[in-house]
């Protein structure tokens, strides 16, 4: 009681409450007050008028006062889902899911209804600047953008050896990454680095190592959770940020309800009860890095006593022959008892899968975990059939096969190391912030320091551009051209197409037109190379080629008329459902790899395991500068425009915290403070924390909250295996610091609702 | 505080309370300042039709104000010595919108709808007045929900129902 009222009175919201309101209220001053008020409202209509504006110029195809939609593709995350977007009068109102589109069939999550505010953030830079102050300095003057291109042109013709320029890329449509290319190639340099923080927390280079080493394609499986029976996933938050959230989602609900007949059993496993886990029929909480020995002990159990109905096991007998079902229960904290229910019910069922997801790959034992999980599918026959894994679609033509691939995290640690070097003179970076989402201690700070010239082309001001010499502001995506496919992909080949559904707003530049502007002040070979005049004639010319394709949805008689069905569709895809089934290595007949998980800490100093997860809101970050998101509460705190620690009620109470106490979370690396939610569904050993806030720029909502972000406390350590980053090899420990800040949370603490004010 | 005092503030009150509802009544049938001297007189004499210029009416749910470039398409050539023109080529030129303000105008929690009206033969002076004789344009009625109702209920006996129904006005 007495806390709570100390909690109260110290809190700065109370005390301007005090300040603000009189003490008393006499008769005379409520009289005064409601006498000025209703003359004000008397008076307040003869004041007004209403300015209406007409086009300048307007649309051909717009009416004014209807809604007039266009379909485009989301790039809030990598799924490339289909959208379409309501505007009227030349302004984007609503963004829906489209319901053509194969991937998420009219439906759309939180994150892509939010890309409004992208388009209307007030802390868009509105023009080319150049940092006039110095890097660092946060001041800005505007640069005319012909002025830019020739600065950039000049940079790139004075480099002494094209190794010396560097591209360090993450969420980019595909077709930037085609140009990009195309032009360092013929400039001579290294092709770009795509990483970003996304993709190494849902393990996509990781995910397709897995699939170049089971299935001999780099494409990333597609599993068919509609039409399965039974639903094992290792750590993959399928219905939050994994892969195809959205897709995913429908996919979930399809087995719940669909018509296998049956509800479909879905279990999770994974150290904290993540939403996914919540709505599971079971959640496990296995031993951080220990998922892969779940598997393995399924696996063994099944092959040992014959289950299910797929006949003879011999085959696989190899897979488990080291195997110690005894073992691997201890080494993950799962009971015998529960190993073997699991391995009946995943046996028995017509159609299973097992799903390899993001928090295995962030582990150091990560590939052989994923390894393990992916041979249960081959161990219930299910690769390639209904309800289990085929393989993501590549792009239907040769061009638009080119898509990104996602690199290790090594990768990007060779690249730090050059640049440390002294070895990169200009560093171009789209779609990634680098400085927010790296691991602090793989030292991109100081390697940055050292190239000579930064060039950004993100539409905000975030972390990395504020190293940068040079921001080019790309337009927003909904002012944009482009394409994707799809990866993981649909049930059928697909191409996302991406169009402008307003103007650009301010006087931002594509980045694909700055790329084509580049080659062409370069001349020779890059200009040959890239000799389109703008953006939308490169793509018209590259997805033109689909026109005339007998697989489509639609034809058109003349490229044109494709052009538009392309982008009135929203995209190209085949009309009948084309599932690409996986054949299997040789990988598949040699005993699956064991190794226990290595963790960066002694665990006498730091006795917990570290799980910076992937926040269903923020996604990696880049949902922070946008309020709509920030104010969702986290639908399992239900915490809104906050930052948090979540401890075990055990932990907790061990270390004489509770709610909204700040405790110092440390590691070998970094520390962090951050107030404590207890919260039952995770390990006593487990510390989680959401990425995604604690940005030190990227504009006024992402600053306001009051966070950190955990990449200061992870090792920047990688899995041998993939050379993907292991975030969530790091161990921890907690100290009290005596203060509290109290956090805004939806729903109440004691779930009753409750709880007095004291 | 004695009675001679409360009276005073009583009228003054009043007074007031009075001033603004008279204010409001003559802004609300009173002509606003407009960016241009637009005259409705001098084009609809020239022999232009309404639906000319304002051209989603039929088809849809707002009349529409001509963009900027509409205006141009004759005024590229007629009358560009005079000063509201010269103001018109202004924001032609800089690509503005022209900053028209709003004369006949419904509150927010009404779904007005011309294409409905004009379907149902209704022509746009009945509510519009004679706008083409009127140099500065103003409203001629208050257009409040009595003024719709009397009309809608002067209806066709099978259309009043719905006419009347309050969710055909406020979805």
């Amino acid at each position: 009681m007495n806390r709570d009222e100390d909690t109260l009175n110290n809190n700065p919201l109370h005390s301007t409450f005090k300040e603000t309101m009189p003490k008393t209220l006499t008769r005379r001053e409520f009289l005064k007050i409601a006498a000025g008020a209703t003359a004000a409202s008397g008076l307040a209509p003869a004041v007004r008028s209403i300015v209406i504006e007409p086009f300048v110029q307007p649309p051909e195809e717009v009416l004014p006062g209807q809604a007039t939609w266009y379909a485009s593709t989301c790039r809030q995350c990598p799924a490339g889902c289909g959208i379409i977007v309501r505007t009227i009068n030349g302004r984007a109102k609503k963004i829906e899911g489209n319901p053509l589109h194969p991937l998420n069939r009219g439906k759309l999550c939180a994150r892509g209804q939010a890309g409004l505010q992208v388009l209307y953030n007030p802390d868009r830079l509105k023009n080319a600047v150049r940092q006039s102050g110095g890097r660092g300095s946060r001041q800005f003057e505007p640069l005319y953008w012909p002025e830019a291109l020739d600065l950039l042109s000049d940079k790139i013709a004075a480099l002494s050896n094209a190794e010396r320029i560097a591209f360090l890329g993450g969420l980019m449509p595909s077709h930037i990454y085609r140009l990009a290319t195309r032009l360092f190639e013929t400039l001579g340099a290294a092709p770009p680095v795509i990483y970003d923080l996304q993709s190494a927390l849902e393990g996509r280079s990781a995910a397709s190592q897995l699939s170049q080493a089971f299935f001999g394609a780099p494409d990333l499986p597609v599993y068919d959770i509609s039409q399965s029976d039974v639903v094992l996933s290792f750590g993959a938050n399928l219905l939050e940020t994994w892969m195809s959230p959205v897709a995913q989602s429908a996919a979930y609900g399809a087995m719940r309800q669909g018509g296998m007949g049956s509800r479909g059993l879905f279990v999770q496993f994974e150290p904290r009860l993540s939403a996914t886990a919540a709505s599971a029929d079971e959640w496990i909480p296995v031993r951080p890095g220990a998922e892969g020995f779940v598997a393995l002990a399924i696996g063994r159990i099944i092959v040992e006593e014959r289950l299910g109905h797929v006949g003879s096991h011999r085959t696989q007998a190899v897979l488990y022959q080291n195997v110690d079902v005894r073992e691997m229960a201890a080494a993950s904290d799962v009971p015998i008892e529960t190993l073997h229910r699991l391995a009946r019910a995943f046996a028995d069922a017509d159609r299973a899968v097992a799903i390899p997801g993001g928090y295995l790959a962030g582990q150091r034992n990560g590939f052989s975990s994923m390894l393990a999980v992916q041979a249960l599918n081959l161990v219930v026959a299910q690769v390639g059939r209904e309800g289990g894994v085929f393989l993501s679609n590549p792009g239907p033509t040769a061009a638009l096969r080119q898509n990104l691939p996602v690199n290790a995290f090594d990768e990007v640690i060779d690249l730090i190391v050059r640049m440390k070097a002294g070895e990169i003179d200009l560093l171009l970076v789209h779609g990634a912030n680098p400085m927010y989402e790296l691991p602090a201690a793989a030292g991109f700070a100081e390697a940055i320091a050292r190239v000579p010239f930064v060039v950004s082309f993100s539409p905000f001001v975030d972390e990395t551009a504020v190293w940068a010499d040079l921001i080019l502001p790309d337009h927003t995506y909904l002012e944009s051209w482009g394409y994707q496919v799809p990866s993981p992909g649909a049930d059928r080949p697909v191409v996302s197409s991406q169009q402008p559904v307003v103007r650009p707003l301010y006087d931002t530049l594509a980045a694909a037109d700055v790329l084509l502007g580049l080659a062409a002040r370069l001349g020779g070979k890059p200009a040959e190379a890239l000799p389109w005049e703008d953006e939308a004639s490169y793509l018209e010319e590259t997805v033109g080629e689909l026109h005339g394709s007998s697989l489509g949805a639609y034809d058109a008689r003349t490229p044109s008329g494709f052009w538009a069905l392309w982008r009135q569709y929203g995209g190209w895809w085949s009309e009948k459902k084309i599932r690409r089934e996986p054949e299997l290595t040789e990988v598949v007949q040699t005993p699956l790899p064991i190794s226990d998980p290595q963790f960066e800490g002694d665990p006498e100093d730091y006795p917990f395991h570290l799980y910076p997860y992937s926040s269903i809101i923020l996604s990696d970050g880049r949902g922070a500068n946008l309020p709509w998101l920030q104010e969702a509460p986290d639908p399992m705190t239900t915490v809104q425009w906050g930052m948090w620690v979540e401890l075990n009620p055990k932990t907790a109470s061990a270390l004489g915290v509770s709610d909204n106490d700040i405790v110092q979370v440390e590691s070998p690396y970094g520390m962090l403070e951050a107030p404590v939610v207890i919260y039952p569904g995770i390990r006593p050993d487990v510390v989680a924390i959401p990425v995604g806030q604690g940005h030190q720029d990227y504009g006024r909502f992402a600053q306001a909250v009051n966070g950190s972000n955990p990449l200061v406390l992870v090792a920047p350590v990688t899995d041998p295996g993939t050379g993907a980053l292991a975030w969530g090899a790091t161990r921890v420990r907690l100290k009290p610091t005596g203060r509290k800040q109290i956090l805004a949370r939806l729903e109440s603490l004691d779930g009753n609702g409750r709880e007095s004010l004291g | 505080m004695n009675l001679r005092w409360l009276l005073s503030f009583v009228i003054l009150l009043l007074a007031v309370v009075l001033s603004g509802v008279i204010l409001t009544r003559a802004q609300v049938l009173g002509a606003p300042n407009q960016p241009i001297a637009y005259s409705h007189r001098t084009h609809v004499e020239a022999g232009v039709q309404c639906l000319y210029c304002h051209t989603s009416a039929l088809r849809s749910e707002i009349a529409g104000i001509p963009s900027v470039q509409k205006c141009m398409g004759c005024h590229m050539v007629i009358a560009t010595d005079r000063d509201a023109i010269r103001t018109l080529a202004g924001y032609w030129e800089r690509g503005e919108p022209i900053p028209w303000v709003r004369v006949s105008r419904q509150p927010e929690f009404v779904y007005f709808n011309h294409q409905a009206h004009l379907n149902a033969g209704e022509n746009c002076e009945t509510c519009h007045g004679d706008v083409g004789r009127m140099t500065v344009t103003r409203p001629v009625v208050k257009m409040d929900m009595g003024w719709c109702l009397d009309c809608h209920m002067k209806q066709p006996e099978n259309k009043v129902t719905h006419l009347a129904d309050c969710l055909t006005c406020h979805k």
